[in-house]
């Protein structure tokens, strides 16, 4: 019998049925992966399991013992832990302080200090992590802080793990760092249940694997008998042909976007790039070189920026975000939760959000033209959403993406910085951002793409210029694209 | 199903409206009843009072039985009562959805009204422009809303330069325009109007109902609701209240929003003030003393969030009428007037916990209908 059995797992979110009888078990020590497209419910179960959630029915049975943990303490004195995607701690105490909030060491009502952080500094060394107890969660990374979360479910005698999405937003060395730890806890004989989008990830870290698509179960398998196309295939219900752009098929239009010596004091400096229309340029690097405030420079968010901007030829002065959107320019930022859309609001008022002054007349929103103009480019994203009214908090990561997308769309752009298009996105909606990006260039626009996933740069673009430590590290034509000489140029090292 | 923030809105207004309902049917029940004389209309448009027979054959003046609450009289009352705070209440609610919040609207209403009334004052009958009662009145109007725009226009333009948190700046304000006032009429009060003024704006239509006040309600409320459902700039205060740094990443010009909600604010608080101009025939610098509170507690039970993004004009008029139906039933049902600072305080904290408990039901309702 498995160590921890899933059986009929139900569970209803507005608009949707998130888990529609999901049952599978996960065998003891092992490292399970689940996988799906957002939306299929991977995360919804994690959450369930570590009472983040409660099911709306079916039953869950760890150790023969059925469970129904109702609250996040309740599945830690199970022996559940979950590390989360979102901040899961308070930024303004120390690693100690997080890690015994629950139960401070005291002598006479006063926090004892001393064994505080002796407390924490033995959480911290029981999964190898080197970290001050005394730095303030607020100024660790987004690795360091997985580590101090881990750290936190290993000390309190988790029996087992949920990850979710562990890697999304971690830098190459932080990643190898938490694969060497995942394995060293499945040695200890923790149950781990892996949650990813990344299926290379999945095929090097997992035993076995579960597969959800729109909330249903689709496999169960180990590893071993079956293989990523299979997987995706299983994922997405179909078959996905990974087609080369067309764009680069197309003769390059005039130059389009030209950037000369931007720099910004304590940020970057020396940039210098150009994009045609027709053409995706991508930005690599690793996370610090400097990518994202280069475009948000470019888009006139940086007011120390220094250099020179042109759009076809015209200045665009330096500093001023209304003077980037006058030239035509757009940015879809990182951050699509906070600096990509107003989640209270609307699909259609995100949509039509940078679009308002077209949409209006005499001061009025045009609700026709809005309706028109939003469900236009719902459509031609394939955004899937209740309806245009559903308010984009309640949308999967990839839709979110795409309503993000889409109002950079809408507005009708020439320039388009974008900013990590398929951070936390599935397969399915990343082929289709993908598409949506070709198509994009087909027509004529000028593409720079920042990007941490290298495939995604190599996919799509053109050229791609790498960045190291806020300065340009080289360029590479098509021809020469690989992950290693990417990797090079992204780390300093000449070629072997 | 669609879960829309505009459902949810309309779902809690006719929630709002069966609160109303509610509140208005208990009060009736338990208000029991008054004797009031009977009056009828004179041939040449005055009123008299009616004269009945009694059993005995004498002549005795006639009286009506009537609903202490549900009567003409007192409903009219009530109206003009919940116009002033409905009135701020609609700016306030522009400001709390854009993510702020105005603690000075009261001293605003204090510093427009004397302002406006010192202007009148110099142009009433007693006054050395006595002559010219007209520009006088336009030069009062002026400088109620003048002023009163200026100072909420200040509030918005500190805010934006210094980026210091709206609170400060607002509770810095509310001190220092009513010390303005204060010093403006050495604490006296001022009176004495053109007569057209205040007569204009004690109009009544029927039995005692002042129906400008309660025009300016409906105006007010109106302009609000197209104002945040259906011009551009209603929907930039939704963005910048909602998530001001996705506003600012989509081209929204978040300071001038912020600018534009502060110094509609004053406004609508300078309206209020030129009303009660009108209506009391005088000002003094403590018009207005604690308003603001009244004006968030209408603002939050008529649902707009304090955390920014959510609220609606009808809401929040519909919140002031609850908050007036509430502290003048304490007075028809004859409960001991010192409790009703603890009534009101504990129906605000119930409003926003029913609201909450609301959304949270209609999610669910939503969630199964789904499932």
């Amino acid at each position: 019998m498995p160590f921890l059995e899933f059986h009929g797992l139900t569970k209803r979110f507005p608009g949707v049925l998130a888990l529609d009888g999901v049952s599978f078990g996960v065998e003891r020590g092992t490292c399970h992966a689940l996988i799906g497209e957002n939306g299929a419910g991977k995360s919804t179960l994690g959450k369930i399991l570590a009472g983040v959630q409660t099911a709306d029915g079916g039953t869950i049975r760890l150790d023969g013992r059925e469970i129904r943990p109702a609250s996040p303490l309740d599945a830690r004195g199970l022996g559940i832990a979950m590390v989360h995607q979102e901040l899961a701690f308070c930024p303004n105490l120390s690693i100690a302080e997080n890690l015994c909030l629950g139960d401070l060491p005291r002598r006479a009502g006063f926090v004892d200090r001393a064994a505080l952080r002796a407390r924490a500094r033995a959480m911290l060394a029981a999964i190898g992590a080197d970290l001050d107890p005394d730095a303030l969660i607020g100024t660790l990374s987004t690795g360091r802080e997985q580590l101090v979360q881990i750290a936190a479910a290993v000390g309190t005698g988790a029996r087992v793990l949920v990850m979710d999405e562990p890697s999304s937003s971690l830098s190459a060395a932080e990643t190898r760092e938490l694969f060497r730890l995942v394995r060293d806890l499945k040695a200890r004989g923790l149950t781990l249940l892996y949650v990813s989008h990344r299926l290379e990830e999945l095929f090097a870290l997992c035993d076995r694997l579960t597969v959800l698509r729109d909330g249903r179960h689709v496999a169960t398998e180990p590893i071993a008998a079956t293989n990523p196309p299979r997987v995706v295939t299983q994922m997405i219900g179909r078959e996905l042909a990974p087609a080369a752009p067309l764009h680069l098929t197309r003769p390059l239009g005039p130059e389009c976007l030209r950037v000369e010596g931007l720099a910004s004091p304590g940020k970057f400096a020396g940039i210098d790039l150009t994009v045609r229309a027709g053409e995706i340029v991508g930005i690599a690097g690793i996370v610090g070189a400097g990518r994202s405030e280069v475009a948000q420079a470019v888009f006139g968010l940086d007011p120390a920026a220094t250099g020179r901007v042109a759009v076809r030829g015209r200045s665009v002065p330096l500093g001023s975000r209304d003077a980037a959107l006058a030239a035509g320019i757009g940015l879809v930022p990182e951050d699509r939760k906070r600096q990509g859309l107003v989640l209270g609001l609307s699909c259609r008022e995100n949509i039509s959000l940078a679009s308002l002054p077209a949409l209006t007349r005499a001061g009025w929103v045009r609700r026709a033209a809005e309706q028109t103009l939003a469900r236009r480019y719902t459509e031609r994203l394939r955004v899937r959403m209740p309806s245009l009214e559903a308010v984009t908090a309640g949308l999967s990561g990839g839709n979110q993406q795409k309503i993000a997308l889409a109002k950079w769309l809408a507005r009708g752009c020439d320039v388009l910085l974008i900013d990590e298009p398929t951070r936390g996105v599935d397969v399915g909606a990343k082929a289709e951002i993908y598409r949506l990006l070709d198509e994009l260039a087909c027509e004529g626009k000028a593409l720079l793409v920042v990007s941490s996933e290298l495939p995604e740069l190599i996919g799509l673009c053109r050229r791609i210029v790498v960045m190291r430590e806020g300065r340009l590290a080289g360029e590479l034509d098509r021809a020469a694209f690989s992950e290693a000489a990417l990797m090079r140029l992204m780390a300093g090292v000449a070629a072997a | 199903m669609p879960l829309s923030v505009r459902s949810l809105l309309r779902f809690q207004e006719s929630g709002l409206l069966l609160v109303i309902l509610a509140l208005g049917s208990l009060l009736t029940a338990f208000s029991g009843t008054v004797r009031t004389p009977l009056f009828e209309r004179t041939p040449e448009g005055g009123r008299q009072r009616v004269f009945v027979t009694n059993a005995a054959g004498e002549r005795v003046p006639a009286f009506v039985e009537k609903n202490k609450f549900l009567n003409a009289q007192n409903l009219a009352q009530l109206a003009k009562d919940t116009s002033f705070t409905a009135i701020m209440a609609v700016g306030m609610a522009l400001v709390i959805i854009a993510g702020g919040i105005d603690l000075s609207v009261g001293s605003i209403y204090a510093l427009a009204s004397v302002l406006g009334a010192l202007v009148l004052n110099h142009y009433g009958a007693d006054g050395p422009g006595a002559a010219s009662p007209g520009l006088g009145i336009l030069l009062g109007v002026a400088a109620c809303l003048g002023t009163a725009a200026l100072c909420g226009l200040l509030n918005g333009g500190l805010i934006v330069a210094l980026r210091v948190h709206p609170f400060i700046i607002t509770l810095g304000a509310m001190a220092i325009l009513r010390g303005i006032a204060f010093v403006a009429t050495k604490g006296q009060s001022v009176g004495s109007f053109p007569a057209a003024f205040r007569d204009f704006v004690r109009r009544e239509a029927g039995d005692g109902l002042s129906f400008v006040p309660l025009l300016a309600m409906v105006l007010v409320t109106a302009a609000g609701w197209i104002f945040l459902a259906r011009l551009a700039a209603g929907r930039r205060v939704y963005a910048v209240g909602g998530n001001e740094l996705a506003a600012r990443f989509s081209g929204i010009r978040v300071e001038r929003v912020k600018l534009g909600v502060y110094l509609l604010s004053g406004l609508a608080a300078g309206v209020a003030a030129l009303l009660s101009l009108g209506y009391y025939g005088a000002a003094t610098s403590g018009d207005g003393q604690g308003y603001e509170l009244n004006v968030i507690a209408a603002a939050v039970v008529g649902g707009a969030s304090l955390s920014g993004g959510r609220g609606s004009a009808l809401g929040v008029v519909l919140g002031a009428l609850i908050i007036q139906m509430i502290a003048s039933g304490i007075v028809i049902l004859g409960i001991d007037q010192n409790y009703s600072q603890i009534i009101i305080g504990t129906v605000v904290i119930a409003a926003v916990v029913l609201d909450n408990l609301n959304t949270w039901l209609a999610r669910r309702r939503l969630a199964a209908r789904a499932g």
